[in-house]
C-alpha cells in the first residue's frame, strides 16, 4: 500500500511538472474568448488532469487491484483513504500552478468573463468588488465599464477572480477561481478516480 | 391563446402568477419553464392562484405562466376501458414509456392511442334529426363494451348531412356531420367534457335494481341500488381495500371505474395484475375488459388527486350516457378531502372543522350527486346509472369526524368497517349493528321477483336473531353464559352460525369469494330454519348439546366454502338433512 | 451538480424556530438547496419551502441556534438536495444528512441523487410477492414479510422493537435465492446505545459490510430528522434500481420524524390537524413509505420495516394512524405480553400483513398455510375472550370448549409466539407448531380450514 502510495505520487509529481506549462496556457486560452466563462477553461483543465491520470494508469491498476481484491471493510477503508489522498495531492498541485499564474495578456480576458456572470447573476453593477493582492491590478484597470463599480480595499485569501458583492450589502456572488473548482470538484474526484479504476 | 402571466410565488403545489387579468376561474394552465399542469383556483385582481398537478419542484418566481383557454376536461371516446389513468387521464401507461419506472414532468402525451382504428358501424342516416347525447353509431371498444359514439350532449342538434358508411376508422376522422340554422358541425368519435360539470341527462329514476356485489352482508343485510350512493369507513386495517376491490371484480354492473385517490402504489398494482387474470362471472371475460382505473397514489402530487375524483366520475358518467350501469368506486374520499384541505390552506382560507374548509359539506354532496339512475339523452331512449361507493378513512377510526359525518348526510347505505371484528379475522369486518341501507324497500320487489318473496322476512328474521345477540351478550359479559336460559343461549349459537356461515366471506377463497344471489337466499334460509327448528325442539324437550353437537351444524358453517354456485340443490339437501336430524333428537316431534 | 454556484443573500429578515425568512432575494426555486453561514463562518444547510414577492422561507436542518439577524447569510446552491451514490457507501456511516461521520472521505459518487425521490408509477411496479422468512414465527406464520412491502413495527416506549428490527435484519432471507442483498440503516432521533445496538448486530452476523447507516441520534439537530429517511432511502433505492440488491431498510424512529415536521408546520404558524401534527402529514409520510417496492424490469427491491413508537400506546395517534393507511399492515407489540417477558411480545390480533396472501401457499410456503393461519387467528381471538370471561366467572364458569381455548391460548403464546433471539425457525417448523396448537381444539371447532389439510396435518384425536 505504502510502496503504491510513494511511487503513485512520484508519477503525479513528474506528471504534473511535465503538464504544468499546459494546465496554465489553457487557462490562458480561456481568456482569449472573452464570452467564455471560466467553467469552460475548469472542463479544460478537467481534461488535463484526465491526462495527468491517465499516465499514471499503471499505478492505478495496483490500486485498483488492492481495492478490488479486498472483500474487508478496514482495508477497504484504508483504500477510500489512500485514493482521497492521491485525489487531494491532484488538487492541491493544480491549485498551486494556478495560483502563480501568470497575470499578464489573456487573464484579463477571463476577469472579464468572470465579472460579466456575476453582474448579470445579481442583475446590477452597484457592486463592491474584492479580490486578492496579486490580481488587484487587473481588477481595477476593468472597473471602468462597470457603472457604480468599486474596489474593495481589503483584499482576500484565494487563488484567483473575483468576489462581488452588492453595494447595499445583501447580496454576495462569489467567483473565484477557489469557489470554481470547489462546485466542480465532486465530479473531478469522480474523474480521477475512475482514473484509478475505483468508484464504478 | 389565454392568459400569459408570471410566477410570482410558490409553495409545494400551490403558486400565484401575476398578469393573469386574462385567466377563467378553472381554466387550465401550464406553469412554468417546465411546463407543468395546473388549474386556475382563485382569481385576485391580476393575480391567479393556481394548483399545479405535478410536482413544484425547483419551480422559481419569473417563470412563465400560459392559459390554455379551456377548463380542466376529460377525453371521451374509445380506448379508454383497460386503461390506468393518472388524476388528470394522463395514461400511466404510455408514460412510462418517456419517463421510465418513475413519472415524469411536463409530459403532455393523449389519454388514448388516436391512431388506432375502430370499425364503426353508422345507426343514424342521412336526413336523421339528432340532438346532444345522441347515439350515432357503435364501435366495439373490448370484448365486453360496444362503445357508443354520441353526439355531445352540450350540441345543439341538427340533420345529420354526412355520415360515413361501416368500416375502420381512426379517432380524428370525422365521421359525421350535422347542419343547423345554416351553421354545419363537423363530428369525430370523441369529444370533451370539463370534469367539474356534470355531464346532462333526460330525467331521473328511482333506484328499485339492486347491485349485486356477490358479497353476502352486503346484498343480503345492506344492499346498494344500482344508481345509488354507499360510502364504506372505516380505520386502517379493517379490510376497506378488499371489500372495494371485491365489489370491482363482482358487482353486476358492465362498467367499473375504480380511483385510488392518494392510496397505496401497490393495490393499483394489484388491480393491474389480478384484474386480466380475473374472469366476469356473468360473460366469462376478463375483467379489465370493463374497467378504468385512476390512480393518483398518496405520493403523486396532491393536486392532482383532488381531480382524481371529477376525472373518474366524469368517465362513469360518459359511459352511464350510453346506456351501461356503471360502478364508481373512489379509494380513498378522506384523502381527496385532505387535498381540498391542503390547497385551502395554502390559500390561507377561513378553516372549519379540523382545518377542512367549509365547503368540504357542498363538494362532497355535489359529488355524491353524481350518481343516479338515468335516461340519457338523444335518441334512442336508454337508461344507465352510476352508482358510487366512496371509502373513508377517518383519523384513529373515529367516525365523528367531518369526513365521515358529512359523508353520512349524502350517502343512503353505509358500510361501517370495524377495527374490532377485523382483530377477530371477521371478514369482511361490517359492523351489522352500526351499518344500513336506505334501499331494502325500494329493492325488496326485485327479490320477490327474482329469487323469492321470503327474502325481505327472512331477512328480517335473521337481523332479529343478531339484534338480540348483540343484547345478550352484555349480561354473558357480566354473568357468563350460563346464567342464559336454553332458549337465549341458542340465539348465541345462531347468532355465532350467521356470522361464521353468512356474513364472513373469504374474498381468498375461489368458491366463497363470490356468492350468487340464489346461494345467499338458501344460505340465509338454511339459518333462519335452523333458528326456527332449534327453538321448537328446544319447547319439546330437547338438550341445547344435542342440538350443538348436531353434525349438521358443520356442514351449514363450511356451505358457503364447500357447496359452489353450480351445485345449488345440495343446500336444499342440507335443510332436508337439518329437519331430519333434529327429528331425530327430539323424536319426530319437529314439523318443518 | 452546477459550476455556476449561486448568490449569497444577507438581508434576514425573520428567525423563528427552525426557519429563516431571507429578504430581497431575486432569484431562488422551490425546494431548492441552501447554504446558510453564521457570523463564525459555519455552514447549515436547508432548503426552500416557499419563495415569492422577494422573500424565501428556508428550513434549516441544523437548527436555527446561533443564528443572527445580522451576519447571517443564505446562500441558494441552485439545485436541490442530493446525495451521492455509490456502491462504495456500503459499509460507511453517515449522519442524518448523508455525510460522512466515519472519519471516511466523501463517496465518490456513480450519481448525484435528489433525496426527495419521484414517484413510482403505478403501472411499473411490480406486485410484490417473494416470501421473506424471518426465521421468526410469528412473523413468517401468521403476518408473512415479502419483498418489497413496507411492514412498520408499532411499538410503545422501553419495548423490544429494536431487537427484533435487528433479529429481522440479520435473520432475513428469501429461501432457495442467492442474489445480493443489503441493509439501510437509518436512525431518527434515537438513542446513541439503540444505533450501537443496531451496528453491533450487524458487525457480528457479518452483514456491517453490505450495510449503510445513517444516524441521527437523539442529540443531533432535530429538524435534519426530515432529511434522514430521505438520504437513507434514496441510498436504498440506488442499490437496489442500479445495482439489482435487495435491500432491507430500517427507520426507526418515525415518531421523532414527525415531531420534527409537527416543529416546521408550528413555525410556519400553519393550521393544524390533529394533535398538532400538520394536515399533510399523511401525504408527507407517504413520500417515505412508497418509496419501498419493487419495479418491472429491475432485479432488486426495497423493502422497509419502519419503528414507530405510539405515544402512551394508543394505536389512534395520528402517528401510527396515518402510517397504518399507508403501509402493507403492521405488527404491533404488546404491553402486556411484554410486561409477561414475552419475546417477542407481538399482539397479533392487531397486526396484519395485507400482502401475506401473495406471498404464502403452494410454491412459496406451503398450501395449508392460509388457512391454518385463518384458524390460529381465530382461536387466539377467541381464547381471549374466555380469558377475559374466566376473569369475571372463575375457570368454574367456562364451558369444556372454552378451557380447550385457553389451552390454546397459553400454547400460542409460550410455543409459538416466544422464540430465542438467535433462534431462526424454517417455514417448516413454524407450520408445524401451528398445526400442533390447532390440534388442541376438537375437529369440529375448525370452521376455517378445508377438511383435506385437516385429513393430512390435524394430529389431535
Amino acid at each position: 500500500m505504502l510502496t503504491s502510495n510513494s511511487s503513485l505520487e512520484q508519477a503525479i509529481d513528474k506528471i504534473l511538472e511535465k503538464t504544468e506549462k499546459e494546465i496554465l496556457s489553457d487557462l490562458k486560452n480561456s481568456g482569449l474568448d472573452s464570452k467564455q466563462t471560466l467553467d469552460d477553461s475548469l472542463t479544460k483543465l478537467e481534461q488535463e488532469y484526465d491526462k495527468i491520470i491517465s499516465d499514471g494508469n499503471k499505478e492505478a491498476d495496483k490500486i485498483e487491484k488492492q481495492i478490488i481484491g479486498s472483500s474487508e471493510l478496514g482495508t477497504r477503508n484504508k483504500q477510500l483513504t489512500t485514493v482521497e489522498e492521491s485525489i487531494d495531492k491532484v488538487f492541491t498541485k493544480a491549485l498551486d500552478e494556478i495560483a502563480n499564474a501568470d497575470r499578464s495578456g489573456d487573464y484579463l480576458d477571463l476577469i472579464k468573463s468572470l465579472f460579466d456572470e456575476s453582474t448579470k447573476i445579481l442583475g446590477t453593477t452597484e457592486i463592491v468588488v474584492y479580490t486578492n493582492s496579486k490580481d488587484k491590478d487587473i481588477v481595477q484597470s476593468l472597473l471602468s465599464k462597470y457603472p457604480g463599480a468599486e474596489l474593495s480595499s481589503e483584499t482576500i485569501d484565494c487563488l484567483g477572480g473575483v468576489k462581488i458583492n452588492s453595494k447595499d450589502g445583501t447580496m454576495a456572488f462569489d467567483n473565484t477561481v477557489d469557489a470554481k473548482v470547489e462546485r466542480l470538484k465532486p465530479l473531478i474526484r469522480k474523474e480521477i478516480s475512475t482514473k484509478f479504476g475505483v468508484g464504478n | 391563446m389565454g392568459a400569459q402571466g408570471r410566477i410570482v410565488w410558490v409553495s409545494g403545489p400551490a403558486v400565484r402568477a401575476d398578469g393573469m387579468s386574462d385567466a377563467k376561474m378553472y381554466e387550465t394552465v401550464t406553469v412554468g419553464d417546465a411546463k407543468l399542469v395546473g388549474e386556475v383556483i382563485r382569481l385576485t385582481g391580476d393575480v391567479a392562484f393556481i394548483q399545479v398537478y405535478e410536482s413544484t419542484s425547483g419551480l422559481k418566481p419569473g417563470e412563465p405562466v400560459i392559459g390554455t383557454g379551456a377548463p380542466l376536461s376529460v377525453f371521451l371516446g374509445p380506448g379508454i376501458i383497460g386503461q390506468i389513468y393518472d388524476g388528470i387521464q394522463r395514461p400511466l401507461r404510455e408514460l412510462s414509456k418517456i419517463s421510465g419506472s418513475y413519472i415524469g414532468r411536463g409530459i403532455t402525451t393523449t389519454p388514448v392511442d388516436m391512431t388506432k382504428h375502430y370499425h364503426f358501424l353508422p345507426t343514424v342516416s342521412i336526413g336523421d334529426e339528432v340532438s346532444g347525447g345522441s347515439i350515432l353509431g357503435t364501435v366495439k371498444e373490448t370484448d365486453l363494451i360496444e362503445h357508443s359514439i354520441m353526439v355531445p350532449p352540450d350540441h345543439k342538434g341538427g340533420k345529420i348531412t354526412n355520415i360515413v358508411s361501416e368500416g375502420d376508422y381512426d379517432l380524428e376522422t370525422e365521421i359525421a356531420t350535422t347542419e343547423k340554422d345554416g351553421q354545419t358541425t363537423s363530428l369525430k368519435m370523441y369529444h370533451k367534457w370539463p370534469v367539474r360539470k356534470p355531464r346532462p341527462i333526460l330525467k331521473r329514476h328511482d333506484p328499485t335494481v339492486p347491485l349485486i356485489t356477490g358479497q353476502r352482508v352486503i346484498d343480503t343485510f345492506f344492499p346498494i341500488a344500482k344508481g345509488g350512493t354507499g360510502s364504506i369507513p372505516g380505520a386502517f386495517g379493517t379490510g376497506k381495500t378488499v371489500t372495494l376491490h371485491q365489489i370491482a371484480k363482482w358487482a353486476d354492473s358492465q362498467v367499473v371505474v375504480y380511483i385510488g385517490c392518494g392510496e397505496r402504489g401497490n393495490e393499483m398494482t394489484e388491480v393491474l395484475v389480478d384484474f386480466p387474470k380475473l374472469k366476469d362471472p356473468r360473460t366469462g371475460k376478463p375483467l379489465m375488459d370493463r374497467t378504468v382505473l385512476v390512480a393518483n397514489t398518496s405520493n403523486m402530487p396532491v393536486a392532482a388527486r383532488e381531480a382524481s375524483i371529477y376525472t373518474g366520475v366524469t368517465i362513469a358518467e360518459y359511459y352511464r350516457d350510453m346506456g351501461y350501469d356503471v360502478v364508481l368506486v373512489a379509494d380513498s374520499t378522506s384523502r381527496w378531502a385532505e387535498a381540498l384541505r391542503e390547497m385551502s390552506g395554502r390559500l390561507e382560507e377561513m378553516p372549519a372543522e379540523e382545518g377542512y374548509p367549509s365547503y368540504l359539506a357542498s363538494r362532497l354532496a355535489e359529488f355524491y350527486e353524481r350518481a343516479g339512475r338515468v335516461r340519457a339523452l338523444g335518441s334512442p331512449d336508454r337508461d344507465g346509472s352510476v352508482t358510487i361507493i366512496g371509502a373513508v378513512s377517518p383519523s384513529g377510526g373515529d367516525f365523528t369526524e367531518p369526513v365521515t359525518t358529512h359523508t353520512m348526510r349524502f350517502i343512503k347505505t353505509f358500510w361501517a368497517l370495524d377495527a374490532k371484528l377485523a382483530y377477530s379475522r371477521h371478514y369482511p369486518s361490517i359492523n351489522w349493528m352500526n351499518s344500513y341501507s336506505g334501499y331494502l324497500a325500494d329493492i325488496s320487489k326485485w327479490w320477490g321477483e327474482n329469487i323469492s318473496d321470503d327474502w325481505l322476512s327472512l331477512r328480517g328474521e335473521a337481523y332479529a336473531v343478531l339484534q338480540r345477540e348483540d343484547t345478550l351478550k352484555e349480561i354473558v359479559r357480566l354473568l357468563g353464559p350460563e346464567a342464559l336460559p336454553d332458549e337465549e343461549k341458542i340465539i348465541l349459537e345462531v347468532a355465532r352460525m350467521i356470522k361464521i356461515g353468512l356474513l364472513q366471506q373469504n374474498s381468498f377463497d375461489e368458491v366463497d369469494t363470490y356468492c350468487s344471489p340464489e346461494k345467499q337466499f338458501k344460505l340465509l334460509k338454511l339459518l333462519v330454519d335452523f333458528y326456527n327448528r332449534g327453538q321448537q325442539a328446544l319447547k319439546e324437550g330437547a338438550a341445547l348439546a344435542d342440538i350443538r353437537a348436531m353434525p349438521i351444524v358443520g356442514s351449514i358453517l363450511k356451505a358457503r366454502m364447500d357447496i359452489k354456485d353450480d351445485q345449488i340443490a345440495k343446500l336444499d339437501q342440507l335443510d332436508l338433512d337439518m329437519l331430519e336430524q333434529f327429528k331425530s333428537i327430539t323424536g319426530v316431534k319437529i314439523q318443518n | 451538480m452546477s459550476a455556476e454556484g449561486g448568490v449569497q443573500y444577507s438581508k434576514i429578515a425573520e428567525i423563528k424556530g427552525p426557519l429563516v425568512v431571507v429578504d430581497d432575494v431575486s432569484s431562488a426555486a422551490f425546494d431548492e438547496l441552501v447554504e446558510i453561514e453564521t457570523n463564525e463562518g459555519e455552514r447549515r444547510l436547508g432548503k426552500v419551502l416557499e419563495v415569492g414577492n422577494g422573500k424565501a422561507i428556508v428550513q434549516v436542518f441544523e437548527g436555527t441556534t446561533g443564528l443572527s439577524i445580522s451576519g447571517t447569510k443564505a446562500k441558494f446552491v441552485g439545485k436541490v438536495m442530493e446525495m451521492p451514490v455509490s456502491k462504495e457507501v456500503l459499509g460507511r456511516v453517515f449522519d442524518g444528512l448523508g455525510r460522512p461521520r466515519d472519519g471516511l472521505p466523501d463517496p465518490i459518487a456513480d450519481k448525484f441523487i435528489d433525496i426527495n425521490g419521484q414517484p413510482m408509477n403505478p403501472e411499473q411496479r411490480e406486485y410484490p410477492k417473494d416470501f421473506i422468512q424471518t426465521g421468526i414465527s410469528v412473523i413468517d406464520g401468521t403476518m408473512t414479510l415479502v419483498r418489497g412491502q413496507k411492514l412498520p413495527i408499532f411499538s410503545g416506549s422501553g419495548m423490544s422493537h429494536n431487537l427484533l428490527a435487528a433479529q429481522i435484519a440479520r435473520q432475513a432471507t428469501v429461501v432457495g435465492t442467492k442474489d445480493d442483498f443489503a441493509v439501510v440503516f437509518a436512525a431518527i432521533g434515537v438513542q446513541y446505545s439503540e444505533a450501537e445496538y443496531f451496528r453491533r448486530s450487524l458487525e457480528e452476523s457479518g452483514a456491517l459490510k453490505r450495510s449503510v447507516l445513517f444516524l441521527n441520534t437523539a442529540d443531533d439537530p432535530a429538524i435534519e430528522r426530515i432529511i434522514t429517511p430521505r438520504v437513507a432511502l434514496t441510498v436504498a433505492e440506488y442499490l437496489a434500481f442500479d445495482l439489482g440488491m435487495h435491500v432491507l431498510v430500517i427507520l426507526t424512529d418515525m415518531t421523532n420524524y414527525a415531531e420534527a415536521l409537527r416543529e416546521i408546520s408550528a413555525a410556519r404558524e400553519e393550521v393544524p390537524g390533529r394533535k398538532g401534527y400538520p394536515g399533510y402529514l399523511y401525504t408527507d409520510l407517504s413520500t417515505i413509505y412508497e418509496r419501498a417496492g419493487k419495479l418491472k424490469g429491475k432485479k432488486g427491491s426495497v423493502t422497509q420495516v419502519p419503528i414507530l413508537s405510539m405515544p402512551s400506546d394508543d394505536i389512534t395517534h395520528p402517528i401510527p394512524d396515518l402510517t397504518g393507511y399507508i403501509t402493507e399492515g403492521q405488527i404491533v407489540l404488546g404491553r402486556d405480553l411484554f410486561r409477561q417477558g414475552v419475546y417477542p411480545p407481538v399482539n397479533i390480533l392487531m397486526s396484519l400483513s395485507r400482502l401475506m396472501k401473495d406471498g404464502i401457499g403452494k410454491g412459496s410456503t406451503r398450501e395449508d398455510h392460509a388457512e391454518v393461519s385463518n384458524q390460529i387467528y381465530d382461536a387466539y381471538s377467541r381464547a381471549q375472550e374466555v380469558r377475559a370471561l374466566a376473569g369475571i366467572v372463575g375457570k368454574a364458569g367456562l364451558t369444556e370448549i372454552d378451557l380447550r381455548y385457553m389451552d390454546v391460548g397459553d400454547a400460542f403464546e409460550k410455543d409459538f409466539l416466544t422464540q430465542a433471539t438467535d433462534e431462526s425457525r424454517t417455514i417448516e417448523e413454524t407450520l408445524g407448531i401451528m398445526w400442533k396448537i390447532v390440534s388442541l381444539l376438537p375437529k369440529n371447532e375448525i370452521t376455517k380450514i378445508k377438511d383435506k389439510y385437516i385429513d393430512q396435518y390435524y394430529t389431535g384425536k
